[in-house]
């Protein structure tokens, strides 16, 4: 049985109807009227127990509604919803101590006092073992370097160093699962790496189902195996991440670097009809689809024709696929039938 | 015993948090004083220029308990109010509590309670420093009334928790308490007799303040104390306190429930 299931889950929510300007405000204070949003709108899934899932769409898509209705802080409007053999809202508490919660945005730390004064509380609040919280607690000080601001206060700490506090705090209980919601959300390069390391641990050697919604798409690479993407409250992919990337980022792109400017560019256009060639001063790019082609091919119609001194291959990103799956430019909906051409697919 | 242990640690939290905003807290204390000294003042003017009886027998050395008595129960609760728990909602900082493993109400009534120590020990120290001052106060007649007076004080301190804590709850739907916290302190010093002995009301008024729960925050526990009123009157006093204290904590866990399935929190 899976750890997660969600059938037909759907939250509306009521929005206040205002019409612009002083009048508007006005007949809104007399009037009252309310229209529905569709927030998550019939969304079906479910994760078994271990898996790491990216849960991914644009602002406003339903990723913080969906966690808030999977945490049980918001009643789903319908449809069911099942974590660990609990309906969330109704058993709120006891699901509260089956999950660790991140907030990237909110710390859960008492903002007011020493950082390991919060941990004490979790300790108490969900009742940890004496021995597994000196345990765990010892595991994180040192995988997540909290040593050396653990007696200053949450407020005083910087951003990084709160996230990894907040991320302690989230697991010293030994969650079976944990909701990150935009995790690194504003660190820089080598906070993010040290969170993503640590996550990745967690379900490796933890076991740990873990749930994470972000915008920044190095967090997915590096932790999840699965991506669900959500926009306008539907779910529009649910699937390996490996299997998107071959399915759908089919463009690569080589860059030549001349010698001197070729001669003609029309030939060079003629020998690659499907290809898409431009020219940037010394700088010959050419995008291919990587179904059709490969490097090789490409390098062998343009060699003739030009002197090159050197070249690099630009992959698909998981970045440029997911941004035009959001801009409508991509549609996950039918699935490509074609194998990509070449070993390197 | 664990889930005690869990409100426990939430009250000493707040407390310690209380205690890293010292100059705020010296300056209420400073606040506190100019206070109670000017009431002391206006009711020895009025006593001096008295003649004749006032109703309820109030004396002179009557009135300074009550003032005492008023001024310590008025000290408890004052640092976990309507402001911090709208703020905390507004904010979506309840969110947070949520995820969490704890009753949402007794959670706050931890978090409330947590200051109570240093509010009272600082309050007590400035009633005895007043009290030597004005030449000393009555203490409760016998051990029964003292007795009745402790009880009575713990409800009353549970009833003005409970108040907070339902007007608290409109934060939900409106964007900002304090003005209704404002109204909430101004017709409590009133109600409860914090200002003005009840006693010393026109009898509609009396009547109006005998069916609010505000005489229970200081009125039943300050008449207790100076034990002015028979043992049946005061037990049945105690019990409409009680009463209260539990009718609305009741409606408090009623509208957070209701507030929490209406709940919209920011963010999507």
């Amino acid at each position: 049985m899976p750890l997660i299931e969600a059938r037909g889950l759907t939250k509306k929510f009521r929005q206040a109807v205002k019409e612009p300007g002083l009048v508007g405000s006005l007949k809104h204070f007399v009037t009252r009227e309310h229209k529905d949003k569709l927030a998550v709108d019939n969304i079906d899934f479910s994760v078994e127990a271990g898996e790491s899932v990216a849960y991914l769409g644009p602002n406003g898509a339903g990723k913080s509604t969906t966690i808030k209705m999977l945490t049980g802080i918001l009643v789903p409007t319908s449809g069911s919803l099942i974590v660990d053999g609990l309906v969330p809202h109704e058993k709120r508490p006891q699901n509260a101590k089956n999950i660790g919660v991140v907030f990237g945005q909110r710390t859960t730390l008492w903002w007011d006092i020493p950082v390991i004064e919060s941990f004490h509380l979790a300790r108490d609040m969900y009742e940890i073992p004496v021995e597994r919280y000196k345990a765990n607690l010892a595991e994180f000080t040192e995988l997540l370097g909290l040593a050396e601001f653990m007696n200053t206060p949450a407020g005083k700490v910087s951003l990084g160093q709160r996230m990894r506090a907040d991320l302690c705090m989230a697991l010293l209980h030994d969650p079976k699962m944990v909701y990150l919601d935009e995790p690194t959300i504003g660190l820089d390069i080598a906070v993010k790496d040290s969170i993503r390391k640590f996550i990745r641990r967690l379900v490796d050697e933890r076991g740990t189902t873990v749930i994470l919604t972000t915008h920044d798409l190095g967090d997915i690479e590096d932790i999840c195996k699965r991506i669900v993407i959500i926009d306008k409250g539907k779910i529009i992919h649910d699937g390996d991440l490996k299997a998107l990337k071959d399915n759908y980022a089919r463009e690569r792109v080589i860059h030549f670097q001349l010698a001197r400017p070729p001669e003609s560019m029309d030939v060079i256009c003629a020998g690659l009809p499907t290809c898409d060639v431009s020219r940037d001063g010394l700088r010959l790019s050419v995008r291919f689809n990587r179904f059709h082609h490969q490097a090789g091919e490409i390098a062998a119609a343009v060699m003739p024709h030009a002197e090159v001194m050197d070249f690099r291959i630009d992959e698909p990103e998981v970045e440029d696929l997911i941004r035009k799956v959001y801009l409508g430019q991509l549609s996950l909906a039918s699935t490509p039938s074609e194998a990509p051409v070449g070993a390197d697919a | 015993m664990g889930a005690f242990n869990k409100y426990l640690s939430f009250s000493k939290a707040s407390l310690q948090i209380m205690l890293v905003y010292k100059s705020s807290l010296a300056l209420n204390l400073v606040g506190t004083i100019f206070y109670v000294v000017a009431m002391f003042y206006l009711w020895q003017t009025i006593f001096l220029n008295q003649k004749g009886a006032l109703p309820g027998d109030f004396t002179w050395q009557d009135m300074k308990a009550y003032i005492l008595v008023s001024f310590l129960l008025n000290s408890v609760l004052t640092w976990y109010d309507e402001w911090v728990m709208g703020r905390d909602i507004r904010e979506g900082l309840v969110a947070v509590d949520l995820t969490r493993p704890v009753d949402f109400q007794l959670k706050r009534l931890a978090d409330a309670l947590g200051p109570v120590p240093i509010e009272l020990t600082s309050a007590v120290v400035v009633a005895i420093v007043v009290a030597a001052f004005f030449g000393g106060i009555a203490l409760p007649p016998d051990a029964v009334h003292a007795g009745f007076f402790l009880v009575s004080a713990v409800l009353a301190t549970i009833t003005k928790f409970a108040l907070i804590y339902c007007v608290s709850m409109l934060a939900f739907w409106t964007t900002g308490v304090t003005g209704i916290s404002w109204a909430r302190l101004a017709i409590q010093s009133i109600f409860s007799g914090a200002l003005i002995p009840l006693v010393f009301f026109p009898g509609w008024l009396q009547t109006v303040a005998a069916v609010l729960p505000f005489q229970g925050l200081i009125s039943t526990p300050a008449l207790t104390y100076l034990g002015k009123l028979d043992v049946p009157t005061t037990v049945a006093l105690i019990a409409i306190q009680a009463a209260w204290a539990i009718g609305l904590l009741m409606l408090g866990r009623l509208t957070w429930r209701r507030a929490s399935k209406a709940v919209t929190i920011n963010g999507g």
